[in-house]
């Protein structure tokens, strides 16, 4: 299956679109698409330490804007945002 | 009342204009505006502006629910809010954020002012990229999001 996962704040440096397209397995947790997002980390970022910690330390959030837990099950494609940790205002 | 909005700052500005027509009501005996704005100077760093980064629908929800539980949790039924975050690049001194309330007295504005804006900072999906005079541009920290129902 494929998930679009939509980048926003420190995530954006990730890739030069706003967007990355990740191949994950069915039923693949959101556990899971956080390995898949370290794997391509590391092959195209050389493993920066800085992009892991912000995806180890990310909540994510479905098409309907609802938040996932990491135990939620993708079971089709889907969109799928990185929220990192936040601070506006 | 709640008025709710993201405002692109490439199409325009956060104006207290419209906050003030938004909240003014004769039942109100008290009004409180929070600005937020582009500060010169952060961790010891010439800051020249900062860029906004938001995710639009859940940031609209989530000052829809901080206006909702404040009647649970501060029992402050009757009021009126105004709530309006910019969204890309601000120059020094430019407005991020503005939160106009209106309540029946003062304690109850005080309080409803200052619960919304600490409530967006734990809840609303909103990033910082401040950009420094060495033409240096750094995304700031931030706290990992908090999800009270997952």
């Amino acid at each position: 299956m494929k998930i679009k996962l939509e980048l926003f704040g420190a995530s954006r440096d990730f890739s030069e679109k706003n967007y990355l397209e990740l191949e994950v397995q069915d039923k693949a947790s959101i556990n899971n698409l956080r390995d898949i997002i370290i794997q391509y980390l590391n092959k195209n970022f050389k493993g920066n330490k800085n992009f892991i910690k912000i995806v180890k330390s990310s909540a994510f959030c479905s098409e309907n804007n609802q938040i996932i837990s990491d135990n939620y099950k993708i079971t089709k494609d889907q969109k799928i945002a990185i929220i990192p940790p936040i601070g506006g205002g | 009342m709640l008025h709710t909005k993201i405002v692109d700052s490439k199409k325009e500005k956060i104006l207290i204009l419209n906050a003030e027509k938004f909240i003014s009501n004769s039942k109100f005996g008290a009004s409180i505006y929070f600005l937020g704005s582009v500060r010169n100077i952060n961790d010891n760093k010439k800051v020249t502006g900062i860029t906004y980064d938001s995710h639009d629908e859940m940031v609209i929800k989530s000052f829809e629910e901080i206006y909702n539980e404040a009647d649970q949790k501060l029992n402050i039924k009757d009021k009126s809010v105004f709530i309006e975050h910019a969204k890309g690049y601000l120059k020094l001194g430019e407005t991020s954020i503005i939160i106009a309330v209106a309540c029946k007295h003062r304690d109850q504005a005080y309080v409803l002012s200052r619960f919304i804006i600490e409530e967006i900072k734990k809840k609303s999906p909103i990033w910082k990229k401040e950009h420094y005079e060495n033409d240096e541009s750094v995304w700031l920290k931030g706290n990992p999001f908090i999800n009270e129902k997952v």
